[in-house]
């Protein structure tokens, strides 16, 4: 009984997709729309675009830049949040700055970022830059400043100067809620990369979903959203895996199984 | 007149030999007598409010406490008797006067005070070993001596078995238990315990209160102990004082006279145990529990 009940937790994700794409083939028969495949039209399309070498390396350089990019913001956007949670002037200078970016559509502000530094890489680096950074910066805020006063005098008590404690206290205790900006932040920068490549269209998966939408080859551009929606899952999965190691000490929720893995 | 401002020469150099004799031969007393381990000197300490106001949270504490004594400082919540120690430790800078330790001005924290606090404040991400060790190697004890140390404590603690736990999976006594051993690892020379057991149990804080008690009794380290508690405060302590709220004053401190090493079901027996507890409710009584006078 209770194995079947941890074999039907485990399933579920499964189960679930399989769903989805039953509606969605039902739906699609129903309807009967060229703009609209069946399920099964669109998955046999995804081996076509994995077995072709040009769409391989498109989608290869759009992971390339997404992981450059979320790298970079990370290591920015974690010290930085930091700071701001336990230096009030710190916090009560760059607070104002991110609220005004927070609620502007990363994509809309592309064209501008066009402009200055093109369409390569480095438009669309800076593009998930700052859909990544925010989340991060704002769950390292939240964290740093929950941290017990108490454990960093202990530390203090113990000889820790005022950096060291950020590093080895403050940073710690507030990795629970780091990660959980990260994880937000590696969506996010899955999200910004795909509408980045859309409006530079230069390469890249969002890249190929477009150039198929424009000649009409919706099998693809179903396939594609297959192939970007899996690999969300695989990236979030390989994640929540990581953090669920780095942060074993903390406090157990309530595991909803959202992956595989 | 004229033989008063011409004293001769030699007149001058008796007085420097007595005075030379005198350092050499009789040193003075203050030398010989250490300072006290903590002295509390007019200290005075006022919080910043909402709304402007400023609320006077201790007014012209004086104190001294000698070395290997267990003082505790008793009071109704809300007398400032948590800032007096958050001010010994060095967390809070008190508004005005200064504390000493060993004769030396606190400007800031340092671990020859080692501060128990009630929430335990144990560091989550380490294990209880982690935890121990934490002291010792930030102060460059190599790793494989600190965890011996470590190891001696978290027996001595009563936690043998425990060493790779990590807090979370502790219940509230046993944190405690980690949180002084962890102090205890960087031998602190002063003990700064706020209200430690507060959090616990009334069993729990029985059995806390016992190995306390004898942990301490076998190497009497300066210790500093708020509580609310009068039976904890008179079982615990040679001396206590008294403090009353709003503003935060020393009402008064006595000398606990009962005999050592004290046994828990002994001295709840004594008579005088008995009366320093009686004595000490009226007191506190007496200044009104909720702070308003009677």
């Amino acid at each position: 009984m209770i194995a079947g009940r941890a074999l039907l937790s485990r399933s579920a994700p499964l189960l679930a997709c399989l769903g989805l794409l039953a509606i969605w083939q039902v739906a699609a028969l129903i309807l009967k729309t060229d703009s609209f495949p069946t399920a099964l039209e669109a998955l046999r399309a995804v081996p076509s675009i994995l077995g072709d070498k040009e769409s391989l390396i498109n989608i290869l350089a759009s992971l390339r830049r997404m992981a450059i990019a979320f790298s970079v913001a990370v290591a920015v956007s974690i010290p930085l949040g930091l700071m701001m949670g336990r230096n009030r002037y710190v916090a009560s200078f760059f607070n104002p700055l991110l609220m005004i970016t927070y609620p502007v559509p990363k994509a809309a502000l592309m064209p501008i970022i066009m402009l200055w530094l093109g369409v390569g890489d480095l438009a669309k680096m800076l593009v998930i830059f700052l859909g990544v950074s925010l989340p991060v910066i704002y769950h390292s805020f939240q964290g740093a400043r929950a941290v017990e006063e108490k454990m960093l005098w202990s530390g203090a008590a113990m000889g820790l100067s005022a950096a060291q404690r950020l590093i080895r206290i403050v940073l710690p205790a507030a990795l629970p809620e780091i990660l959980t900006g990260c994880r937000t932040g590696l969506v996010l920068a899955l999200i910004t990369m795909v509408t980045s490549e859309m409006i530079a269209r230069q390469s890249g998966a969002g890249n190929i979903l477009f150039n198929a939408l424009d000649m009409g080859q919706y099998e693809t551009v179903y396939a594609m959203i297959i192939v970007i929606g899996a690999m969300g899952i695989g990236l979030d999965a390989a994640f929540e895996k990581l953090r669920s190691r780095l942060v074993r000490w903390s406090e157990p929720g309530f595991d909803i199984p959202l992956s595989f893995a | 007149m004229e033989s008063l401002e011409l004293e001769p020469f030699w007149v001058e150099l008796l007085w420097v030999g007595c005075w030379a004799k005198s350092k050499l031969f009789w040193p003075p007393r203050v030398r010989a007598r250490a300072p006290a381990m903590i002295a509390i000197d007019h200290v005075s300490q006022t919080f910043q409010t909402s709304g402007r106001q400023s609320h006077l949270a201790l007014s012209d504490i004086s104190l001294t406490i000698e070395e290997g004594s267990f003082v505790s400082i008793l009071g109704p919540s809300g007398c400032g008797k948590s800032t007096l120690l958050y001010i010994v430790g060095g967390f809070v800078n008190p508004t005005q006067g200064e504390a000493t330790v060993k004769g030396r001005t606190i400007t800031g924290p340092g671990p020859d005070r080692g501060p128990v606090f009630q929430e335990f404040a144990l560091f989550p991400w380490k294990t209880v070993l982690g935890n121990v060790m934490y002291g010792p190697r930030q102060q460059g004890v190599k790793s494989a001596a600190a965890e011996a140390q470590a190891r001696t404590l978290i027996e001595m603690v009563g936690l043998k078995g425990y060493e790779n736990f990590y807090p979370k999976e502790l219940s509230g006594g046993m944190k405690q238990r980690v949180a002084l051993a962890r102090t205890l690892a960087y031998h602190p020379a002063v003990l700064l315990m706020d209200e430690p057991f507060g959090a616990l149990d009334a069993h729990t804080r029985t059995r806390l209160q016992n190995d306390l008690l004898n942990i301490w009794e076998r190497d009497r380290k300066t210790v500093l102990f708020v509580t609310h508690s009068v039976e904890e405060a008179v079982f615990l302590s040679d001396k206590l004082v008294v403090m009353t709220r709003s503003p935060g004053r020393i009402k008064q401190v006595i000398d606990i006279d009962l005999p050592r090493p004290r046994r828990r079901a002994a001295l709840l027996l004594d008579p005088r145990y008995q009366k320093y507890v009686v004595d000490i409710e009226r007191l506190i009584d007496d200044t009104g529990e909720d702070g308003l006078r009677p």
